[in-house]
């Protein structure tokens, strides 16, 4: 078997100097970073080799990109591709994700045909995601211009009995997915440590002759590359929320605190909520550019609807009555009929009901398939999937199916009137989205596409309360499907606990150096998040800065910060931490900060809206007390 | 097509003296329709993240070497070229309140940059690794030469270090073991402090009969200022006194870069007896002086390092060849402390072990005979007349400024004066300084991009670690924590815990210690700092 591994040349979010800024002109000078090869897809080229060492064939990496890409070509080489492709030419670029995935396309066409012989037996490796664009789109994207079936979020493979099955991560647990036939293609999620080149092979590596394709090389259809292909346009990048200036109320008070702190924190929930009143008027004269439902991608796994989809039916519903439309919802599966009330009591006008046996899990090829007819069939003005998992990697097969653009990963969807270039565009979806690691906000317009699509970040948006009294229409929808149709098959599923990720606590306890031991941690660090989150009503997290992890307090996957991880949580509290920038990047993005330190000129308290001076060994258990004596969850 | 693992010629370090060299030995090889390899190895992630310097820069060593530079359309010439130092001041501050400009005509020759160019080294580098990848050299990044080969007494190439292994040494699933490089000739060009310069030296004995070297360290910022600011552009100022009292040699440096920004740094001899005296903190005073604060006003931190440089001159200067193997440039410690430069004489040294390998090619073989055409050229370039005429510079500070200034006009027909170790410098005496202003030291050294894996084993350990106590007690404090540039020591409950990640790689920390308790090796081959414009 074959491997072709796409790989990606991005810049380095995580040294981004201050001048690579443009806030006029809305742009980050890219020249002015370091370019790195995406962390991914060191994964997906270690995936390829391991795979090699069972069946052996030739691993040709493939990268679209300006010449010095091919920095990336000569990484994958050094550490065993065989042969690598460089896709450049100047018209490719300022490409969307569907701009890239067909030149993509053909050049896979152009590598089966002239360097795998036209043998079809070859697997399709890539990165989950790239840093920058972060979309995840690209890959089933190009499985939906090829034709071919995809596996999202591998982390293992085996073959069985010859035949190949993939390990993959779902929001459920883990499945084993067999694909029906090849090509197929793989995105590949952190399973391993990346693999480090030798200096021989990086020096044969460096004189190996790169194969280098030009748009006509590739014989490209010119309306679908670069700018002109694209189906979506960022319009505007500006900066997050500012971080910056936080003024510290310092409270000896450690009852009062902890009132003052349960305020802010449900304060703050409120004002998420609040963000969102739309304003928008059609303005008179004027014909909006899109026509059709609101719809929205009603996501079920085991009859059970996901809460994100609750959110996006909030949100449509907004969005629809703005627009004067009606809201549809899909749903694809098995015996799912007696989902729709919830559907509508939630907001849905419409419900359209696909249902077939061979539809009972989710696999992304006969979902696709499925929901893009039914999109042809009714016509819709914008569809809405949730960025969950499964949402990120169906969504792009629909919109790529439906030549629909699509926006990933969404924080902020609005009508609005926009004028851009002496085009004005009318209640059309504007979309607002973090990039390059959440380093900046992006706002997107969808272009050329007949509906406009998006995925949006769960909980984010705001669902309607149930009313059951609602009424709403449920149209059902027979698919016409085979097994061969399926593309795949799902060998084994295994339901496991969900893994709490620090990444996405709303409240988090951070230990720092002050904590100087293991037992220092177990002995206030972790009580506090206990009494903490009981206090509040949410499970609080703990995490730590790098020093406390490398003084063996807890383990590495806790480290916030500039080597660890980014949170953003709604409360953070930060115990014996000195508040260094470097850790202070991983956290300046949270909601409320709380400091407890012994130095009163900590760096911490610069960046905190709360905070306590005092040995942490008296202040933290007196504010257990405090958590205690007053009492309860939030409402 | 070279076959694999056969290097002819391998340049550890892809600094200024190795890319000349690259570059030198590659037009000769060409012009004689040659087709030798030549391989230049570097521990940094990129060309340029770990090189450091000022630069005031005597750009006309560049015309033997690339002669038609002027004419390059590559932005880095261009940047040179309209750097030229058009103001050149040397001030004198007493204390922290005055500042005394030096008239110029008593500015002494040594000391005035005319017609030189201000440049960013890291820069440089960049640029002539392009013109030498041009040329067919082969530049790898993210290799550290961890040890010399060598066989019979003959240095046939290096050691590369492990990657993939975990804190506690054992070995990870991606794996690599350093491989052995071999080469023909091996020459180095690692820099300050080269540990295989070190360990040339030593085995072989090349120092006998020579001065200890002894070292400065620079720390430096690169601060952006406003658009309208107190500086403007193509100058330099050179400071004396304040922040080092007299008995620290040194002196501060601020040069205008392109775009409103300026380089400034602070050198001080290692040899301080201060045992208190933190270099990043004197950078902090240094900038508060109100004669240099008022020039820095309204700027930005964007960037921080420090590097050490070898300043104990001619007398310090070792033998240069071995069989299989040549020092070039700040390894083999071709600075004056007189000029403060170094890196005109370490272009040339490349240049000129270029010119006595490829000699020692065309005859087929590379032993310290065949290679001592090096060390006869450089005695009749400017590189060897310079630091002759510097020769005893740095050695008559040791008797403080006061009087090592008017000294330093006669030093050069002093007989050779010696150096002492710069560790034995320490005493239980205390700068005390209480200022607290400008950046603390872990927001300095976040500007300056250093990262290393952090579940790699320590680069740095201490030989006997019971030995920390005990020079707590000697000092009152622990010097390291002090005296390290990036923040990788911190006392703990009279503990030394180490942040190896934090390290910046200047090497003050086993050149100071007192005791000589530490160990620095080398770190896995891409970490490091992440200098871009330094």
């Amino acid at each position: 078997m074959n491997y072709i591994v796409l790989v990606k040349q991005v810049p380095d979010i995580r040294n981004i100097p201050k001048e690579a800024w443009d806030w006029e002109k809305g742009t980050l000078k890219r020249g002015l970073l370091d370019n790195v090869l995406n962390e991914l897809d060191k994964q997906a080229l270690a995936f390829a080799l391991k795979m090699r060492e069972k069946k052996q064939g030739r691993i040709i990496a493939l990268t679209m990109g300006p010449p010095f890409a091919e920095e990336v070509l000569r990484y994958a080489l050094s550490i065993g591709a065989d042969d690598a492709v460089l896709l450049t030419d100047r018209k490719l670029g300022g490409a969307d994700t569907a701009a890239t995935a067909y030149p993509l396309g053909q050049a896979v066409r152009k590598i089966e045909k002239e360097i795998f012989g036209g043998d079809r037996d070859y697997l399709i490796v890539s990165g989950m995601q790239s840093v920058d664009g972060d979309t995840a789109q690209v890959p089933p994207q190009l499985a939906e211009e090829l034709g071919i079936a995809h596996i999202a979020y591998a982390v293992a493979f085996a073959f069985e009995g010859g035949q190949l099955q993939i390990s993959r991560i779902t929001r459920r647990g883990s499945e084993k997915v067999a694909p029906a036939g090849f090509p197929c293609l793989v995105t590949v999620t952190e399973w391993t440590r990346p693999s480090y080149p030798s200096f021989s092979r990086t020096r044969w590596a460096h004189s190996h002759r790169l194969y280098q394709w030009s748009a006509a090389d590739i014989n490209a259809d010119q309306s679908r590359i670069g700018l002109a292909g694209s189906r979506t346009i960022v319009v505007k990048i500006f900066s997050p929320r500012e971080a910056g200036q936080r003024n510290c109320v310092f409270e000896r008070d450690l009852k009062k605190l902890a009132g003052m702190i349960k305020e802010a924190y449900l304060n703050r929930a409120r004002a998420v909520e609040e963000e969102e009143k739309p304003k928008y008027r059609l303005p008179k004269g004027k014909q909006p550019d899109y026509e059709g439902e609101v719809w929205v991608y009603a996501e079920q796994e085991g009859g059970e609807l996901s809460p994100a989809s609750f959110e996006l039916l909030g949100k449509a519903s907004q969005l629809a009555a703005v627009l004067g439309e009606r809201v549809g919802t899909v749903l694809v599966g098995r015996g799912v009929n007696g989902l729709s009330r919830e559907l509508i009591a939630r907001g849905a006008d419409r419900v359209y009901i696909a249902e077939h046996e061979l539809l009972e899990n989710f696999l992304p090829v006969p979902y696709g398939r499925v929901i893009s007819e039914m999109v042809a069939k009714h016509r819709p003005q914008m569809m809405l999937f949730s960025a969950t998992p499964l949402g990120r990697e169906l969504a792009p097969r629909v919109a790529y199916g439906s030549g629909s653009g699509l926006t990933a990963d969404c924080t902020g969807l609005e009508i609005a009137d926009f004028k851009r270039l002496d085009r004005e565009y009318t209640a059309i979806l504007v979309q607002t989205r973090p990039a390059l690691g959440g380093n900046i906000m992006a706002s997107i317009i969808t272009q050329n596409s007949k509906v406009q699509m998006s995925t949006a970040r769960p909980g984010v948006m705001r669902a309607l309360e149930p009313d059951p009294a609602r009424q709403g229409e449920v149209i059902k929808y027979k698919p016409a499907i085979t097994e061969a149709d399926l593309a795949a098959r799902i060998v084994y599923t295994e339901h496991l606990p969900p893994a709490s990720d620090i990444k996405d606590a709303k409240v988090i306890i951070c230990g720092g150096r002050g904590l100087k031991s293991r037992e220092g941690f177990d002995q206030y660090i972790l009580p506090l998040a206990d009494r903490m989150g009981k206090f509040l009503g949410q499970e609080a997290m703990v995490g730590a800065s790098r020093l406390a992890v490398e003084i063996g307090c807890i383990g590495r996957g806790h480290q916030v910060g500039q080597t660890g991880q980014t949170v953003k949580p709604r409360l953070y509290v930060a115990v014996g931490v000195s508040g260094a920038v470097q850790h202070v990047t991983g956290m300046q993005g949270s909601d409320i900060v709380v400091a407890i330190n012994k130095d009163p000129n900590a760096r911490i308290f610069q960046v905190a809206d709360f905070g306590v001076v005092g040995n942490l060994e008296e202040v933290v258990p007196e504010l257990i007390k405090a958590l205690d004596s007053q009492g309860g969850s939030s409402e | 097509m070279s076959e694999l693992g056969h290097i002819d010629v391998l340049f550890v370090g892809a600094g200024p003296a190795s890319l000349a060299g690259a570059i030198r030995l590659k037009q000769l090889l060409e012009a004689k329709g040659r087709q030798e390899s030549v391989v230049v190895i570097e521990k940094a992630d990129k060309v340029g993240q770990h090189s450091l310097s000022g630069a005031v820069f005597q750009a006309e060593v560049l015309d033997e070497l690339l002669p038609d530079w002027k004419q390059s359309d590559d932005k880095f010439v261009a940047k040179m070229l309209a750097s030229r130092v058009e103001r050149d001041e040397l001030v004198f501050l007493p204390n922290r309140r005055a500042a005394i400009k030096i008239p110029y005509f008593m500015v002494p020759p040594s000391m005035r940059h005319e017609g030189n160019y201000i440049i960013s080294l890291s820069e440089m580098v960049k640029w002539l690794a392009n013109l030498a990848g041009g040329l067919g050299v082969e530049i790898y990044t993210g290799f550290a030469a961890k040890e010399l080969v060598i066989k019979d007494g003959v240095v046939t190439g290096v050691k590369l270090g492990d990657k993939g292994l975990n804190k506690e040494g054992g070995q990870q699933a991606n794996y690599q073991p350093g491989e052995t490089v071999a080469a023909r000739v091996t020459v180095l060009g690692e820099g300050s402090l080269g540990l295989l310069a070190e360990d040339l030296v030593g085995r072989f004995g090349l120092a006998r009969g020579r001065n200890q070297q002894v070292y400065s360290l620079g720390v430096k910022e690169v601060i952006r200022l406003p658009d309208q600011n107190s500086f403007g552009p193509n100058r330099v100022l050179h400071t004396l006194g304040f922040p080092n009292r007299a008995d620290v040699f040194g002196g501060g440096t601020l040069y205008s870069l392109e775009s409103n920004m300026v380089a400034i740094a602070l050198i001080m001899a290692l040899d301080w007896r201060y045992c208190d005296l933190n270099p990043q903190r004197e950078l902090q005073l240094f900038k508060s002086h109100p004669f240099i604060s008022h020039l820095l006003e309204g700027g930005e931190v964007v960037g921080y390092g420090a590097k050490t440089l070898p300043e104990g001159g001619y007398f310090s200067l070792p033998q240069l060849v071995s069989d299989g193997a040549i020092i070039i440039g700040d390894a083999a410690g071709f600075t004056s402390s007189k000029k403060l430069k170094g890196l005109h004489y370490a272009l040339e040294s490349g240049r000129l072990a270029a010119a006595a390998i490829f000699d020692a090619i065309e005859g087929g073989s590379f032993s310290k005979e065949d290679l001592k055409g090096y060390e006869a050229r450089l005695a009749e370039s400017f590189v060897i007349k310079d630091l002759r005429a510097a020769k005893n510079h740095r050695q008559v500070f040791n008797y403080g400024l006061y009087l090592g200034a008017p000294l330093s006009f006669i030093q050069q027909w002093l007989p050779r004066l010696a150096t002492e170790p710069d560790y034995k410098g320490m005493r239980r005496v205390r700068l005390g300084r209480c200022y607290q202003g400008g950046l603390d030291r872990l927001t300095d050294l976040s500007f300056s991009g250093t990262e290393h894996r952090e579940d790699e084993p320590s680069h740095i350990s201490f030989i006997d670690p019971a030995e920390c106590e005990p020079c707590e007690a000697g000092y009152g404090c622990h010097p390291c924590e002090s005296f390290c540039p990036g923040e990788v020591y911190r006392a703990e409950d009279h503990k030394i815990m180490l942040s190896p990640s934090n390290c910046l790689h200047c090497q003050t920390c086993r050149v100071k210690c007192p005791l000589q308790n530490i160990s620095w090796q080398l770190p896995e081959g891409g970490d490091g700092p992440k200098y871009k414009m330094m």
